[in-house]
């Protein structure tokens, strides 16, 4: 039996700074040890334990694809003692990271539908690993069409931006980015998630809805998906909770009976229907 | 034969024979408080109590234990396990709700995927010798919550206090090994039998009452929203030591300590009753008050728990019942919640 908390060790190899607030980086890692790298096999939608040796761990969603060559990537916000410490760190440093953990986007339930993705704010990035995927050329035929609506406060807190830039070139993709409050040169749209999701009207028909954001956004969401005529079976979330092991020991991320990090995150509308309203 | 008999006086040279084989813990009033703790001569274990103040999950899951450790310079980190315990342990004295707590978290540290080797680890290497207990308090409520006071869950051997002497019933191969450390037992004759039946049976009457959880589980299966949470939390003050003491309470914190050149990963005890433990970085906090937090207490221990495990996650030991600063009851609970 192996200490299943003790991470392998991994090394900062890139770090890009995604938004104007500056409290949002994109940190790749490449493990140090080959075999920790073979076996981290993850999908869109999971998660990884990351650490900052001093500071502590804390659970942070996979912003790469499986797809991608290069090596893992997690976004993340200073908002803490741990994420400061990385926002801290520079390329180079060795941080830790175990997993990958949860059970990510329901990718069989996706394929041969088309799939609507709304993501608001910060909570882009696990929406971003599952785009990512489907656009993948080996993937992209398994999947109907692909709409992605994306907002955030204003332009200079949209995340990824080098990647939007390139999904709006592509025919393969409807990408529509919306912000809270525009500036000069902002021409897309403006207006909240919920606003703009409404006035999209996406078809329903053979189709899938992911959605994940602040609280706030999904619950005026919901309701827009249901009129549009997505089924609750037919929509997913990913959910937010505290977490210190990411393996349903700690005792900390349950909803009712279930735990977000082993049951979850992503969860169908119809299983949150049943679960009780405690997240 | 499975039952054995050794004299009083017996007893310590016993633990002591244990002691050169065995790291023992045994409870010990140390600084008023009688808990389990590592002892180095059986003169020093206190048996003659009626329940320890802190159940002896803190000899497996201690309060704060090191999951790993590692160095630290600017090139590297070198990530060192812990030493994994040299000798087997023995738990000498656990009364049989502690035992059947330990069970529990058996269960529960071998469930899903990822099992809990620093905690398994240990276990698999402990050996519990329990103690049947006498005289039940008017707290204790074991025979409601599946037990009873001369249960045998969990345990390798029983001891059973008859006054002059002690019977000892071997419950497990491991248990038959440690009485190899000890000298002057004698059969038990149908005497001893008749007296520790004698003993049982007046335990068992102890109990004022009985608690009707016969469904209480499924009882709680559609009551997440209801007002009865919004009154049974009100005069907790949120401390938290109902857990602390609780026998399967198992929910820990993870923190890194630095030290000079490198630093260690510990995991600590926490409890589902502060706020800290749910509050996320965003600020967002899905157990925003004392109605979140009590409610989700009650719902872990009686209706998550059996749901899963097919067990309540209470052993009605009555140490949250005794310790609480302010009486809240989970007994009180329980009967509120079967008698709606």
């Amino acid at each position: 039996m192996t200490n299943p908390y003790v991470p392998h060790i991994a090394v900062l190899r890139r770090i890009i700074t995604e938004n104007a607030m500056n409290d949002i980086k994109t940190f790749e890692v490449e493990f140090e040890d080959a075999e920790a790298a073979r076996n981290f096999n993850y999908k869109p939608g999971q998660f990884g334990m990351v650490s900052y040796f001093g500071a502590g761990e804390c659970p942070i969603g996979i912003a790469s694809s499986p797809t991608d060559e290069r090596s893992i990537e997690f976004t993340i916000k200073k908002v803490g003692v741990v994420t400061t410490a990385l926002h801290n760190s520079m390329v180079g440093d060795k941080i830790g990271v175990r997993g990958p953990y949860g059970n990510g986007w329901p990718i069989e339930a996706m394929e041969g539908h088309n799939v609507l993705i709304v993501g608001a704010g910060f909570a882009f990035t696990t929406l971003r690993s599952l785009a990512k995927y489907i656009l993948n050329e080996d993937n992209r035929g398994r999947f109907g069409d692909l709409t992605v609506l994306y907002g955030a406060r204003n332009p200079g807190e949209l995340i990824y931006k080098y990647d939007l830039n390139s999904w709006e070139k592509r025919d393969d993709i409807d990408l529509i980015l919306t912000v809270d409050r525009g500036d000069e040169s902002w021409t897309k749209r403006v207006g909240y998630v919920p606003t703009i999701l409404e006035e999209t009207s996406a078809s329903s028909e053979n189709a899938v809805a992911v959605i994940c954001g602040p609280p706030i956004v999904i619950r005026l969401s919901m309701p827009i998906l249901t009129k549009l005529g997505f089924t609750p079976e037919k929509t997913y979330l990913s959910l937010e909770m505290r977490m210190k092991c990411g393996i349903g020991k700690c005792g900390r991320c349950n909803v009712g009976d279930k735990f977000v990090c082993q049951d979850g995150p992503v969860f169908s509308q119809k299983e949150l229907q049943e679960m009780p309203k405690e997240y | 034969m499975n039952h054995k008999v050794i004299a009083k006086d017996g007893i310590r040279e016993f633990i002591d024979g244990l002691i050169e084989e065995y790291r023992v813990f045994a409870p010990v009033e140390g600084k008023k408080i009688l808990r389990l703790r590592e002892i180095s001569s059986g003169e020093e274990a206190c048996l003659d109590f009626y329940n320890t103040k802190m159940s002896s999950k803190e000899a497996l899951f201690p309060q704060n234990e090191v999951l790993f450790t590692y160095k630290k310079d600017r090139e590297a980190i070198e990530k060192e396990a812990t030493s994994p315990m040299k000798r087997e342990q023995v738990l000498f004295g656990v009364r049989p709700c502690d035992a059947k707590g330990v069970t529990l978290t058996d269960v529960f540290f071998s469930s899903g995927e990822h099992r809990d080797q620093p905690y398994l680890e240990k276990r698999d290497r402990t050996a519990i010798v329990g103690l049947a207990c006498n005289r039940p308090l008017n707290t204790c409520f074991c025979t409601s919550t599946g037990g009873s006071p001369f249960g045998k869950e969990g345990m390798d051997l029983l001891l059973v206090d008859l006054g002059e002497r002690y019977l000892v019933e071997i419950l497990t191969e491991r248990g038959e090994r440690l009485l190899g450390a000890a000298h002057g037992l004698r059969d038990a004759t149908e005497e001893d039998m008749k007296l520790a039946q004698r003993l049982s049976n007046e335990a068992d009457n102890a109990f004022s009452k009985e608690l009707p959880t016969e469904g209480l589980s499924e009882r709680l299966d559609g009551m997440f929203e209801d007002p009865i949470w919004d009154t049974i939390h009100q005069k907790c003050v949120g401390c938290g030591i109902c857990t602390f003491v609780c026998p399967t309470c198992w929910c820990f914190d993870v923190v890194d300590e630095e030290k000079a050149n490198g630093a260690i990963r510990i995991r600590l005890w926490d409890t589902c009753q502060l706020p800290l433990f749910t509050l996320q970085g965003s600020g967002f906090n899905p157990r925003p008050s004392g109605k979140e937090r009590l409610r989700q207490r009650v719902m872990h221990k009686l209706n998550y728990f059996p749901k899963e495990f097919g067990s309540l996650a209470c052993v009605g030991c009555g140490r949250c019942v005794r310790e609480c600063p302010v009486n809240l009851d989970i007994r009180e609970i329980i009967e509120t919640i079967m008698s709606m």
